[in-house]
């Protein structure tokens, strides 16, 4: 990759998140409805689990990463099917650049949308679940909210982008795409379970950084034939 | 610069071939429309000529770089006007010519320059979801022109359009009459005043080339009607 190559494939990825961060502000169709989401599962864990576990942190953990999912995966379809909506996504792929640039672009703004959901689920369960996070451990467990968004993203984009035209494209995009991340979400409640408890993270933690690696570096190879008609 | 040339070119969707071995050239600057029932392959052909599809078997060639191993230098000269609008709805028009153009280091100035060209500068700030049809046609011009291409792809850019709309859209694409120009539509009349050359596809196959200049409406719709088997409509 030449310089200019690589300026241009870096600000193609920049542009795409760019549009999608301005598209969501404005639509607020993701963040809204995520919100609203991790807000009702964090009450119905409030008020059927947490009565019955000796252990609220594993109550919290569960709804944290319920309410994740939900987000993760209505973003991806939210993200692809506006640009499907108009035929957006023909007008980037005229552009001449790599087109793995659009599915970087795409995997920075969902994670972005994913782990804002996350945070404010975080919240959600701090206030209703005395979820305790201390001071010195929130940079660490936001670490892990964003790593897992990313991997998360990563599949995601990919999966909704091959499901968009299909017919039944709602009910595939869940079918395909969750057991797919089933390591990442397993890294998640683990690694939410052994920061809240004080346990050591490495093996976690090695888990979620090279299954992030490894889906976003198949998502790199593979956008161009998915996009392609 | 803008020759457009398609040696062999055969399309296969599923079990259908779309297009079955088509040859043509086009010359710089010539406008050619591409013509035929629905189904004939016009679409399949456009998406191969923007780098959307790839062919199966044959080449394409745009000022001598092939679609498919040079699809980045391609798509440099590429500006493409589809049946859908390739914008997004909840940015302003403005928005979606800025983010075209910082993609393609267009400079801003270039922006304002093509929304006057397709009179859109007083609705520059108005979001897209609140355009008429006629609207969003004209800006998906302005997002094709913006990067100053070379060959210009029109898939039925009339469509859907009333007779005003369509008369005003024409008059726009006379602007840019100096470029290569592919378009695919149904409308026979206006096709006769925009193009020089008329190619007519059939079931996948080039049935028909039949030169513009010189030759009316009807006589061109009689030209079209036997090559598509349905002279008893003439």
């Amino acid at each position: 990759m030449t310089d200019s190559t690589a300026v241009s494939y870096w600000r193609t990825v920049l542009e795409v998140a760019r549009k999608d961060l301005r598209i969501e502000l404005r639509s607020k169709q993701v963040l809204n409805t995520a919100a609203v989401f991790a807000l009702l599962v964090v009450i119905i864990f409030a008020f059927s689990f947490a009565r019955t576990f000796a252990n609220i942190d594993v109550v919290a953990s569960g709804a944290l990463w319920v309410a994740f999912v939900f987000a993760g995966t209505f973003s991806v379809s939210q993200s692809v099917a506006v640009e499907e909506a108009d035929a957006g996504l023909d007008s980037l792929l005229l552009v001449p650049v790599d087109r793995s640039a659009i599915y970087v672009g795409k995997v920075v703004s969902n994670t972005a949308f994913t782990a804002a959901v996350a945070v404010i689920t975080l919240g959600c369960i701090v206030v209703f679940l005395d979820f305790t996070v201390l001071p010195g451990t929130t940079p660490l467990l936001l670490l892990v909210i964003a790593l897992a968004a990313f991997g998360f993203a990563a599949t995601g984009v990919l999966i909704a982008t091959i499901t968009a035209r299909a017919r039944l494209s709602d009910l595939l995009l869940p079918l395909l795409l969750v057991p797919l991340v089933i390591p990442v979400l397993l890294a998640g409640v683990e690694l939410t379970r052994a920061i809240s408890e004080g346990l050591p993270l490495w093996r976690w933690f090695r888990l979620l950084l090279a299954y992030d690696g490894v889906l976003f570096l198949i998502g790199v190879a593979l956008f161009e034939y998915v996009v392609e008609r | 610069m803008g020759t457009i040339s398609v040696d062999g070119v055969t399309r296969r969707l599923g079990s259908t071939t779309a297009l079955r071995d088509v040859s043509f050239t086009v010359d710089s600057g010539e406008h050619v429309g591409l013509f035929g029932p629905n189904g004939a392959g016009k679409t399949s052909l456009m998406q191969l000529l923007s780098t959307l599809a790839s062919p199966d078997d044959g080449r394409i060639r745009i000022d001598g770089d092939e679609v498919t191993p040079d699809a980045t230098a391609v798509r440099a000269k590429l500006g493409v006007v589809s049946h859908r609008p390739m914008v997004y709805g909840t940015l302003t028009a403005r928005e979606n010519l800025r983010l075209h153009a910082r993609l393609r280091t267009v400079d801003a100035e270039r922006v304002e320059r093509v929304l006057e060209d397709v009179n859109l500068r007083t609705h520059a700030s108005t979001r897209v979801e609140d355009f008429s049809h006629g609207m969003t046609k004209r800006l998906s011009i302005a997002r094709a022109v913006l990067h100053d291409p070379t060959v210009l792809l029109l898939d039925e850019p009339y469509a859907g359009l009333d007779q005003r709309s369509a008369m005003d859209l024409q008059r726009i694409l006379t602007r840019f009459d100096d470029r290569t120009v592919v378009i695919a539509t149904h409308d026979l009349e206006r096709a006769v005043d925009d193009c020089d050359r008329a190619l007519v596809l059939v079931d996948g196959t080039l049935e028909r080339t039949v030169s513009l200049t010189d030759l009316d409406r009807h006589s061109f719709e009689t030209e079209y009607l036997e090559a598509v088997g349905r002279s008893d409509l003439q």
